[in-house]
């Protein structure tokens, strides 16, 4: 025991010099002729250059029954283009060293191109023509909705994946388009072919309601030009404003055990659906829900994990769903996890104490302090990479707000007190009305689950 | 290609969630070295394009120096490093760094074991002091408690990670069959239930004694420093840890290039589809022939213009997905993996023909042209990509330090991979990517899979769980 007596010499904790001015990159924004809206966003030193392009081409608009028609054609928009066939657009899109990746959601279609900037010109004239001439050829749109079938039974599988699909199912009315798998069921997608997927891109696809997103370091890159040759060929009508659905929820308390017999861990989702960013909670909600569950030293992890050994962590988040113009668009609020099977019940009750203690006694103010310097403080560590940047400000416009919002949010951070985080926090997780989906053995679960009396417990399954 | 880091790689706690990285200008970049009196080495690199620096502490110690009976030791002793030390109390290492508007965390794999923080850089002292501090003097603190709790939590780790996900112990499978019983690396870091039940609090105790010492680490300081400063700080909090030789050397992990037969093992579980999967034995890392056995992965699987995704997945559409990913070693072969996902119906011998098929045609006449260009530019992105942040920088200069002794490897690697001729790459592939150089697993389902016929979802909530909250 002679080394628990260190031989180092100890040195008082040092206090820290003077931090550095740092702000959120503010973007230059400007319209092509085309309509198409174009940020940018010179990153010294950043070399690999991230492109992001937001299409107006929301899950909603959907056709009824064709439920993963918006992420088939996002993944059809790099098979073929009327200059590369499938396989040469593949090729040449890896000869520049370049991702191009493409993903549909609520609030529309996401692609994303990294590419170092030696090679931007030529990657951003493919990801043009991806836009712009997308060949949808018959064999390969149907080999996608193959494909897409042959992933679904993988998903299923997942314990945190399953979890996520049922909480959407019983938080969203069944007409509502949240309620249902993003990339669709196994029913729809097998309707989908490439006249759908066509159909699809001609009626939501267009410049004039498109942004993209340009951010790096761009010494020596005539941007304008390049745009000018690339997106700025891109041609399509105007349209009128989509009006944005309102998302309504139940959060009635209540569990539902998705039955998964001999599972060695229960998967946890407690969610209910809130405040998006363009309600002033918003920074105070960040902070409150940060406090809650943000990281391994938030109040559930320091029970959960810490002190019981529950779980490798626990995380309260928000998520954005779909924001509107007018500001009636919603997030998710959740907790989300993985516990041990027998450990389920007392990780539930655990986290229903922590939940009501922070009703019952609020934050302190110590915890607010050191939450506001690491949210503040991590900017400028968070946004060292191009795509960091870039994936922000695409977020900023996809949900409807100005360009400054992130540096104004650093800002509304530091100014939001104690009181306002408990109240935010307290708001975002009422404990009784959450909606708990546990994704375990539910011979093993379901007895101590319904002890709790966290509500009705419904067993459906797996 | 396909990151086999998680697989092999256990860290300390979820992350916040980390963005895609970019690139600073490898070109540029320059690193000075030093070593203090009691064998710690340094290495120092400026950049101040941003406010940040990231601290990264390399100890050469892994799971390959554990013995029979405790795997996983190496890695429950990194989470004990998170528990405090003599001045800083319970979750204080994480408390100070992170409300100091820094992030961190701790891995471990088969052959290091690294922490790191980036922190905004008027907050570099304090990330010093606190590894210094529990260099220095972990002992002091650590106790039975942290020993139980952590122990729960890295147990649950493991069910989460592998145990309660669908091929989850794939690759502790695949690398128990390329390397043989006894061998130092044919269990992965994160140990076996059992071994992580049965570790005492004197066995970590006796690790630290043995494996963490000042002269057993490489520390590098990466971003907007002053070196000068930074030295003079790392000789203040360093300085006076005792160096120690207690260290044993790892078991030896040298084994004949190939296995010499083909090694077959079915897994009948309940998994949504059949799969075939496949380690090869290649390369050492720190080869010109490691660069060339990772082109040839890239140029068969890596990507979405690979020949193995093109003919399974696109032309025979046999396959969900089709890739390959490479584990880089240096103390022993390194290790491809083929992953193969089949689509409905399909059976494995299918796949199986046409891997052959493919990489037997592939070793018989090499890349083409276009295919190397292809190769080349996707691993210079992903280099681009890991010294794109001050973290990536500074563990790509400790990782070439402990490894290879000389972290300025870090900054030529790009040109390394792209100095590699397609005469290499084929011959890489004849030597290593043979049948009687492979250990198969097969996966066959035991339910029958999509009973539910409400089929899955992509929601992503749970996904984004790690989104980060400031957003």
């Amino acid at each position: 025991m002679s080394d628990a007596t260190p031989k180092m010499s100890f040195h008082p904790q040092p206090q820290g010099g003077i931090a550095k001015p740092w702000a959120f990159p503010a973007p230059e924004r400007a319209t092509l002729p085309n309509g198409l809206t174009v940020l940018r966003c010179h990153r010294p030193g950043q070399q690999v250059v991230a492109v992001e392009v937001n299409l107006d081409a929301p899950l909603d608009a959907e056709p009824q029954g064709l439920d993963g028609v918006a992420t088939i054609m996002a993944r059809a928009l790099s098979e073929g283009t009327d200059k590369h066939s499938a396989e040469d657009f593949a090729a040449e899109l890896e000869r520049c060293g370049a991702t191009l990746d493409a993903h549909a959601d609520h609030p529309g279609v996401r692609v994303s191109l990294e590419v170092p900037a030696s090679r931007l010109s030529k990657a951003l004239g493919l990801l043009a023509d991806a836009l712009r001439a997308p060949a949808f050829p018959d064999g390969e749109v149907e080999r996608l909705v193959r494909n897409r079938l042959d992933e679904i039974p993988h998903e299923q599988a997942n314990p945190a994946r399953r979890a996520a699909k049922e909480l959407s199912k019983e938080l969203f009315p069944a007409d509502s388009r949240m309620s249902r798998p993003r990339q669709g069921t196994e029913e729809t997608v097998e309707r989908i072919d490439a006249a759908a997927v066509r159909a699809f891109y001609e009626a939501h696809v267009r410049p004039a309601t498109a942004t993209a997103v340009v951010v790096g370091d761009l010494t020596g890159i005539d941007l304008d030009a390049l745009l000018g040759d690339t997106l700025g060929a891109w041609t399509g009508n105007t349209a009128a404003p989509r009006p944005v659905p309102p998302v309504t929820a139940d959060d009635t308390g209540r569990v539902v055990i998705v039955d998964r017999p001999g599972a060695v861990q229960t998967q946890l989702l407690i969610g209910r659906v809130g405040a998006d960013r363009h309600d002033r909670v918003w920074p105070a909600q960040v902070l409150g829900v940060y406090c809650l569950g943000g990281t391994l030293t938030s109040r559930l992890d320091r029970v959960l994990r810490e002190e019981k050994g529950y779980t490798y962590g626990v995380r309260a988040f928000g998520q954005v769903l779909r924001s509107a113009p007018d500001g009636t668009g919603a997030s998710l609020l959740a907790i989300s996890g993985s516990v041990d099977t027998e450990s389920t019940g007392p990780a539930l009750e655990d986290a229903w104490k922590v939940l009501r203690t922070l009703a019952a006694e609020g934050l302190t103010d110590a915890e607010r302090d050191v939450a506001v310097q690491n949210l503040v403080g991590v900017a400028p560590l968070k946004y060292e990479t191009a795509a960091a940047v870039a994936g922000t400000l695409a977020d900023q416009v996809e949900q409807h707000l100005p360009d400054d919002y992130q540096a104004q949010l650093y800002a509304r951070l530091a100014d939001t007190g104690t009181v306002e985080a408990t109240a935010a926090a307290v708001s975002a997780f009422p404990s009784d009305r959450l909606v708990t989906i546990l994704v375990g053995d539910a011979s093993a679960i379901a007895e101590p689950v319904r002890a709790l009396g966290i509500g009705e417990v419904e067993v459906v399954s797996g | 290609m396909r990151d086999l880091s998680h697989s092999a790689i256990e860290g300390t706690y979820m992350p916040m969630g980390h963005t895609a990285t970019q690139q600073a200008g490898s070109g540029g970049l320059t690193a000075t070295e030093h070593r203090l009196a009691n064998g710690l080495r340094v290495v120092l690199s400026e950049d101040h394009l941003t406010p940040v620096a990231a601290v990264c502490l390399w100890y050469d110690v892994g799971s390959r120096h554990e013995v029979k009976g405790r795997t996983g030791l190496a890695h429950l002793f990194e989470h004990l490093m998170f528990q405090g030390s003599a001045q800083v109390k319970g979750n204080g290492h994480f408390e100070l760094v992170q409300g100091a508007g820094g992030s961190l965390n701790g891995t471990t794999s088969f052959e290091r074991t690294n922490y790191f923080e980036t922190m905004p850089a008027h907050q570099l002292e304090l990330a010093l002091w606190l590894e210094a501090d529990r260099m220095g003097s972990l002992l002091a603190a650590l106790d039975e408690e942290s020993m139980e709790n952590q122990r729960d939590v890295v147990k649950n780790e493991r069910r989460q990670r592998y145990d309660n996900v669908p091929y989850g112990t794939a690759f502790e499978k695949l690398v128990a069959m390329a390397y043989p019983e006894g061998h130092p690396y044919h269990h992965t870091p994160i140990g076996s239930m059992a071994d992580l039940d049965a570790a005492s609090l004197e066995d970590a105790r006796n690790f630290f004694r043995t494996y963490y010492a000042p002269n057993n680490a490489v520390l590098s300081v990466v971003g907007d420093i002053d070196p000068e400063q930074t030295l003079a700080w790392i000789e203040k909090y360093f300085g006076t840890i005792p160096g120690h030789d207690g260290k044993q050397p790892p078991r030896d992990g040298t084994l004949p290039e190939t296995i010499g037969e083909q090694l077959r093992e079915v897994v009948e579980e309940e998994v949504p589809a059949r799969a075939l999967m496949c380690a090869y034995r290649l390369p050492q890392d720190g080869t010109r022939e490691a660069d060339a056995a990772d082109l040839a992965l890239t140029v068969l699987g890596g990507g979405e213009s690979s020949r193995l995704h093109n003919r399974l997945v696109r032309h025979d559409r046999t396959a969900v997905a089709a890739g390959f990913g490479l584990l880089r070693l240096a103390g022993a072969p390194s290790l491809g993996w083929l992953d193969v996902k089949t689509s409905a119906g399909v059976e494995v011998p299918a796949i199986e023909a046409a891997v052959d098929e493919e990489l037997a045609r592939f070793a018989a006449e090499g890349p083409t042209p276009e295919e190397m260009e292809r190769a080349q530019a996707q691993l210079e992105r992903e280099w681009l990509d890991q010294l794109a942040t001050v973290g990536g920088r500074a563990d790509q200069l400790c990782r070439y330090a402990v490894l290879f002794g000389d972290p300025q490897l870090a900054l030529t690697a790009v040109q390394r991979v792209l100095d590699i001729t397609a005469e290499e790459v084929k011959a890489a592939a004849a030597a290593r990517l043979r049948p009687d150089n492979r250990a198969v697993l097969v996966y066959e389902p035991t339910a029958p899979a999509a009973e539910n016929e409400n089929a899955a979802d992509t929601e992503n909530a749970a996904e984004n769980e790690n989104e980060e909250a400031a957003k």
